[in-house]
């Protein structure tokens, strides 16, 4: 049998928030007239009394996970199969040795088969490498194409004026996107994709716009002309644009880093029914800073294997770039990393400072680790004071701590309020252009709280 | 950074028609070559190069410089204790949609322990029970009372929250002029604090108030409810308002040395006995031969309906005083514990002495009987009927779950009912949740 995975797992697998509270109210044993597990195969089924006349058949194949239920929602998985998956972590399914029925059954046969062929597959053998050259070469060339044909659009919009963008609808970003697909380059196709909802964005959603045409416009140059760059640089331009490094290839060439990691921040993202968790780690010996990127299709889980507050010794690899901070996980030396308690946090000044540095070496750096002393105000928006006794001079009245606006779309940010009371605390977060996006605080007993 | 704005409202325009400014960026060398022909692509050039100086340039905003970014006042310090992660982690689980009917009682051993609630669950805590309160308003004193002084200090930062303060901060004023809810909040707080000068105070109010009569009784049931308040109750059952009339009746039968409770206990005795036959002992019930009015008024109904309709008329005459008799009655009848009368096989009674008892020992708190009750229950006993399984599901909310069975043993996992699972789920749920109160 498997071991029973608990509920937080369960509810990681939920599309959104709302599939999660009707799958709690789903998980009582009032809904599930018949469930049973299989004893070793990893299965766990149940009908569910829906609103239809017929219940509703729901079976997960716990191994994959892949699930299978009847009810005609969209969603995936559906609240049955979360609701029943709450009531088997809860322990009141019980296990059946007589196996599935029918319906469950065979499915679940017709799963283990394939699994079976799947697996004894072969690895994929190293290919041709002439071939592998000759892709390469096609590819750059294609790609070159589509940042010619990029730059040529952009000009467009800036010739035109992007007043029309506002009446412009997601076709005119999604078709400029479609031809950076083709033109193997998704790194473009992502942000331009992303500009669709810049128009409506509220006041300043001009600048906003046009700063990220400009950013892409010194891609597009960057590109042209990358045999000028630094190495590092090329390196991040390559990167942006599209051309991913596998991350056995990574691992394989870069030095490895050892470090007691603190874990500092975690933020998960959705886009085209893929979700990113990034997580932010900062090393106590070397003070680097990184972040891990974990992704999964919908209804598969993140990888939980890091969890905010905690210490990882482990030895990371950075992606090579103008500003490394993509990693991954080498080799983790587990031997009980003792809680080095919460990070030291710095100033809004060493904060800018730090990021304005980054800046010069990686201009689209637009997300960056934040750890800083504060407290929270509301000015009316939510926003955050330095708890040092004055900035750096760099506004010239010392004395007087700075402030930075939250991030719009991190909403009102009460827990951040409660947790605070007025009084200073220390924040980690993402900082970017439109402002500081909270993601965890340490309360006064030095616990970690995720925002 | 007006350069900025000049840039924005060229490419708005569009350069086929507007110039394309040139902006000076301070301390940044003009780059020396050749101007790009295009002037869309000199204003991608220039907008570029302006955005990643205006980022990395950010400005510190000083205090004062029109963003007022002026402390907040303090919070005073609370001596109290947050509950443990582990309670804090329920309280989330409950705020997120499961058994959210449990937020009353967790709260209210929160307070009775003198612990608090982590500050950062206040804010969803806060917003859940503004949600719902008008329909409970003993929740907004129990949240208000178990969050402690950080909570009055958010309530201060945001007007949805203001009943915190409201409760904590009204004086004398708010009883001659508040509104119902106020009103209703000062009188929960001064029966919370001193039971008997609320009583006083509804009985000085009482001639006057009219439709408020109910909210004061309400009042009662909440807190504190003893012997003392037994004229004033006794009194409502006179009343030509059926509600308050009820509500004094319902009260009374919870007070097991109340006269009401005699009188049933005396309605009582005749309906059941023990007997002991050539098959065994019996458990044997006679239900009363009608209603009186002497009945009607201590809230006896004859009417069947709602969950009753599966009982006939004289049965159900029989779960009603059964539900508003003394429970001690039948220990002291019967010369058995609850458990041991529970035992006594019953037949066909089983199903409405089964709902009676249990109405019967909610209504009175009494943990012996909704121990022993459950246990019955759980054992495979009297829930066949529909309202069977809803009195199992109260009583799964309100019987000490440290001391009831949380497992049946009545037959394979597969087989079990649906509300003999759902009061386990309940049982264990509420178990944890008390135990991890403790830590």
């Amino acid at each position: 049998m498997a071991e029973r995975w608990d509920r937080e797992r369960v509810l990681a697998l939920a599309p959104d928030a709302p599939s999660q509270r009707t799958a709690l109210s789903l998980a009582s044993g009032r809904a599930w007239p018949a469930t049973g597990a299989a004893a070793g195969a990893d299965a766990v089924w149940g009908e569910c009394r829906g609103s239809a006349s017929v219940p509703y058949r729901t079976a997960v194949d716990l191994s994959g996970p892949s699930y299978r239920c009847s009810c005609p929602s969209r969603k995936f998985p559906c609240k049955h199969v979360l609701a029943l998956l709450l009531l088997w972590s809860e322990g009141s399914v019980p296990e059946d040795t007589a196996g599935p029925p029918d319906w469950a059954g065979s499915w679940l046969i017709a799963r283990a088969e394939r699994a079976g062929r799947a697996s004894s597959g072969e690895p994929a053998e190293p290919k041709d490498p002439r071939a592998a050259a000759r892709r390469a070469e096609q590819r750059e060339t294609r790609v070159a194409s589509g940042l010619a044909e990029l730059g040529r659009w952009l000009c467009d919009q800036v010739r035109q004026g992007l007043a029309a963008s506002q009446q412009a609808g997601y076709a005119h970003w999604d078709d400029i996107a479609a031809r950076m697909v083709d033109a193997q380059a998704p790194g473009l196709a992502e942000r331009l994709r992303a500009l669709a909802s810049v128009p409506h964005s509220g006041a300043g959603w001009d600048g906003r716009l046009l700063e990220e045409y400009a950013l892409l416009h010194l891609l597009a140059v960057g590109y042209r002309r990358q045999a000028e760059l630094p190495p590092p640089l090329r390196d991040t331009v390559r990167s942006r644009i599209g051309f991913s490094l596998r991350q056995a290839d990574v691992l394989a060439g870069g030095p490895p880093i050892r470090d007691h990691w603190q874990v500092l921040a975690r933020r998960d993202l959705e886009q085209d029914r893929i979700r990113t968790r990034r997580t932010w780690l900062r090393g106590r010996k070397t003070g680097r800073d990184a972040l891990l990127l974990s992704f999964a299709a919908a209804g598969q889980a993140l990888d939980d294997s890091l969890a905010v507050g905690a210490d990882a010794d482990a030895d990371l690899v950075f992606y090579p770039g103008a500003v490394p901070l993509r990693a991954a996980v080498l080799a983790r030396h587990d031997g009980g990393t003792p809680d080095g308690g919460p990070p030291d946090g710095g100033t809004i000044a060493g904060l800018l400072a730090g990021y304005a540095a980054a800046l010069a070496a990686d201009p689209w750096l637009d997300s960056w680790l934040t750890v800083v002393e504060i407290i929270p105000v509301r000015a009316p928006a939510p926003a955050v004071r330095g708890a040092d006794g004055g900035s750096d001079g760099s506004d010239g009245s010392p004395g007087s701590p700075g402030s930075l606006p939250l991030h719009p779309g991190a909403g009102d940010c009460w827990p951040l309020f409660a947790l605070s009371g007025g009084h200073p605390v220390t924040l980690a977060g993402e900082w970017t252009p439109r402002g500081l996006w909270p993601l965890t605080a340490w309360d006064e007993t030095g616990r970690a709280v995720p925002l | 950074m007006s350069e900025w704005q000049d840039l924005v409202t060229a490419s708005l325009i569009g350069t086929e028609r507007a110039e394309v400014p040139a902006p000076a960026v301070p301390g940044l060398p003009v780059r020396a070559g050749a101007v790009p022909d295009d002037p869309a692509v000199l204003l991608l050039d220039r907008a570029a190069l302006l955005t990643v100086a205006r980022r990395g340039g950010t400005l510190i905003r000083p205090a004062g410089s029109g963003f007022q970014a002026e402390p907040l006042p303090v919070a005073e310090p609370d001596p109290a204790r947050a509950v443990s992660p582990a309670a804090a982690r329920r309280l989330a689980r409950m705020l997120g949609g499961e058994h959210p009917d449990l937020l009353a009682e967790w709260l209210t051993a929160v307070v009775a322990r003198g612990r608090r609630v982590p500050p950062r669950l206040l804010p969803a805590l806060l917003d859940r029970v503004r949600r719902i309160s008008p329909a409970d308003p003993e929740l907004r004193r129990l949240s208000a009372e178990a969050g402690g002084a950080r909570a009055r200090w958010l309530a201060r930062l945001n007007p949805d929250w203001t009943f915190v303060t409201a409760l904590t901060e009204s004086g004398g004023d708010t009883w001659r002029l508040g509104g119902k809810n106020q009103r209703r909040g000062y009188l929960s707080a001064l029966r919370a604090r001193d039971p008997a000068a609320a009583r006083e105070l509804i009985t000085q109010s009482w001639a006057a108030a009219g439709p408020e009569r109910v909210m004061f009784l309400s009042v009662l049931a909440n807190q504190g409810l003893s012997l003392a308040d037994e004229p004033v109750l006794e009194a409502a059952l006179d009343e030509r308002d059926a509600e308050v009339r009820g509500w004094a009746a319902h009260l009374l039968a919870r007070l097991p040395g109340s006269a009401l409770g005699q009188r049933m206990a005396r309605r009582a005795a005749g309906c059941l006995r023990i007997e002991r036959g050539v098959r065994g002992t019996r458990l044997i019930a006679a239900p009363p031969a009608g209603c009186d009015a002497t009945m009607r008024r201590d809230g006896v109904t004859s009417r069947r309906g709602g969950g009753l309709a599966e009982m006939d008329g004289r049965t159900h005459l029989l779960h009603e005083v059964l539900a508003r008799t003394p429970l001690r009655t039948w220990t002291g009848q019967f010369g058995r514990t609850a458990e041991q009368i529970l035992a006594v096989p019953s037949g066909a009674w089983a199903p409405v002495l089964f709902t009676g008892w249990s109405r019967a020992a909610m209504a009175q708190r009494d943990q012996d009987w909704m121990t022993a009750l459950v246990d019955w229950a759980l054992a495979g006993g009297p829930t066949g009927t529909l309202f069977g399984a809803e009195t199992l599901r109260q009583l799964a909310r309100r019987a000490d779950p440290a001391r009831c069975a949380r497992e049946t043993t009545a037959g394979p996992a597969a087989e079990i009912p649906l509300p003999i699972r759902d009061a386990i789920s309940v049982l264990r749920f509420r178990y944890d949740m008390l135990k991890e109160l403790e830590l």
